[in-house]
């Protein structure tokens, strides 16, 4: 992996007793589009938060670009754009005054130019009060104050909220068009479908903790596989156990459907003994080994 | 500081800067209008606040009818209160709500990730903060000099007038303070105005309750309204040092404080 744009080590977080991030370690590589995938509560926006100096860690440290969080926010700052989950904006202002208002943060040669850019890209009315905008309206609004100043890192955290698909897959090709010219993506989200389209690989994290970080196709290939059984007879869990199974879900009475990670000739020799009217055994989806990941 | 932010935060606020300049600029007007008539019918005036229980006068800052009668003395008594009061709510409302409405609006997720330090977020909103009560304060002490050029029925010490004008803004600059540091102590987003504007009406009671009660009389150093003096007719009047020390020293205790915890605050959306 290249030098990591993104460099976490050992991160935690507590809310007095109340856990938000636990000894958080994951390494990004420039250039990358990172997913990082877990539900809400799971720790996504706190890490999120930490490395963009809006709340304090209270073990470990994050290094963005080479540089401290919490030091050089602001030399970070300047190279990171940023999309948040809610996307609430100075009410009062209409678009174009609050796409000003933040490109005067930056450096940035052609600020009219590149505001008009980005805004007609995304069909967004620049003479139009925030206030009077729609939550999508108000997501492209937030897309575009993130790209302004061409940052070499982007942080997105839930970036596709309200979003219609149109919007998003012009949102897509955005992104890795940046990505192309070396921008690096960090992507958080709950919804897989969306990583797996944007994503090379993904962290998945749950409770407060980082519980695999793997290639989406690597993550794909692993040996699971989706097992799905219909017997002759009535067949329940508790009574059905087979070594390297997991996620045992029975279906109506006769049906039996599981995540199975052993042997397949092993399974098939196990199965022989019992009378049985379906065998399906097939690649699970993304979304059914994420699932698998977390109810482990 | 960041200029950019400041300007934005300028223009964010100067609307209701205006209004509450135009709100306390007629206030002062109307009462100051009042005064020759006043003088007219000072002896109608003066038997009939003889009726008034001394306590009720003191409650009302009228020590001495005289006083009351020159120019100086009826817009120290009638106005302050207006520049005083109503200038206070105006700095606590603006200050606790110049930082922390950046998290209950959740536009905080913006300000915090341009390249800009906490420093210099603070820094910049400190800076419209304190040019705005000023602004306040010069407005409405312009409006009562004006006022009391237009009504006057003979000389007012213009030191005197001054010292009452630099009073009050120091009362302003301290309950901004006090706003200040009270929103910083906030942990989740939530607006604290009611609290802050009835944080000084509460010490303007204390400090009125103590001055017509004797058994009460020390609870009045709670308030800062004790530290003003608006004794503005006596020959004597001027700036109390431990009083100047009292308002500068509180104020620049509790922005230190303030500037300290935002720069190691929480901020959650």
């Amino acid at each position: 992996m290249k030098t990591p744009i993104i460099d976490i080590t050992d991160l935690s977080k507590f809310y007095g007793k109340a856990r938000g991030i636990e000894h958080v370690n994951l390494e990004i590589g420039e250039g990358e589009i990172f997913g990082f995938i877990g539900p809400n509560g799971a720790g996504k926006s706190t890490t999120i938060r930490i490395l963009m100096n809006m709340i304090f860690p209270t073990g470990g440290s994050a290094r963005i670009m080479g540089m401290d969080v919490i030091r050089e926010t602001k030399k970070i700052k300047s190279q990171v754009g940023y999309i948040p989950s809610d996307a609430s904006a100075y009410f009062s202002m209409d678009v174009h005054e609050f796409l000003s208002y933040c490109i005067r943060f930056y450096q940035v040669q052609n600020g009219e130019q590149r505001i008009a850019e980005l805004s007609g890209m995304f069909e967004l009315d620049l003479n139009r009060k925030i206030a009077d905008l729609s939550m999508g309206n108000r997501k492209k609004v937030s897309i575009v104050q993130s790209l302004l100043h061409s940052p070499k890192l982007l942080i997105l955290d839930e970036p596709t909220t309200g979003l219609d698909p149109l919007m998003q897959s012009v949102f897509f090709e955005l992104l890795r068009s940046e990505n192309q010219k070396g921008m690096t993506i960090f992507f958080s989200s709950h919804i897989l479908g969306e990583v797996q389209m944007l994503c090379k690989r993904v962290a998945i994290i749950k409770e407060g903790k980082i519980i695999q970080v793997e290639d989406i196709e690597t993550l794909r290939k692993k040996q699971l596989k989706k097992v799905y059984i219909e017997f002759e007879d009535q067949v329940g869990k508790e009574n059905f156990s087979i070594p390297g199974s997991e996620s045992v879900i029975t279906g109506s009475g006769n049906i039996l459907s599981f995540m199975y990670s052993g042997n397949i000739n092993e399974l098939v020799s196990m199965l022989s003994g019992n009378k049985i009217t379906n065998l399906m055994i097939e690649e699970p989806s993304l979304d059914e080994i994420f699932m698998h990941y977390y109810k482990l | 500081m960041n200029r950019n932010l400041f300007l934005k935060e300028l223009r964010r606020n100067a609307l209701s800067l205006i209004v509450w300049m135009i709100v306390i600029t007629l206030f002062i007007s109307v009462t100051m209008a009042v005064y020759p008539v006043f003088v007219e019918n000072q002896s109608k005036i003066i038997g009939m606040m003889s009726l008034i229980p001394g306590e009720l006068l003191q409650f009302k800052g009228i020590s001495n009818f005289n006083d009351f009668l020159s120019v100086l003395g009826f817009y120290a008594v009638n106005n302050i209160i207006y520049m005083m009061v109503l200038g206070s709510i105006y700095a606590i409302v603006l200050s606790s709500g110049i930082l922390l409405k950046e998290e209950y609006n959740k536009t905080a997720e913006y300000l915090l990730t341009r390249p800009l330090t906490r420093s210099e977020i603070f820094v910049s909103k400190l800076a419209v903060l304190t040019l705005n009560v000023f602004l306040l304060n010069l407005v409405t002490a312009l409006a009562g000099f004006i006022s009391l050029e237009l009504f006057k029925n003979g000389p007012f010490s213009i030191r005197a007038f001054l010292i009452l004008s630099l009073y009050t803004l120091l009362l302003n600059i301290l309950f901004g303070a006090i706003g200040l540091f009270l929103s910083t102590l906030v942990k989740r987003a939530k607006p604290i105005t009611t609290f802050s504007i009835g944080l000084v009406l509460i010490f303007y009671f204390i400090f009125t309750l103590s001055k017509i009660t004797e058994g009460i009389a020390k609870i009045g150093y709670l308030s800062p309204f004790r530290y003003v003096n608006t004794d503005a007719t006596n020959p004597a009047y001027t700036i109390d040092f431990w009083h100047l020390l009292y308002f500068i020293g509180i104020s620049l205790l509790l922005t230190v404080l303030s500037y300290r915890l935002y720069n190691r605050k929480d901020i959650y959306i």
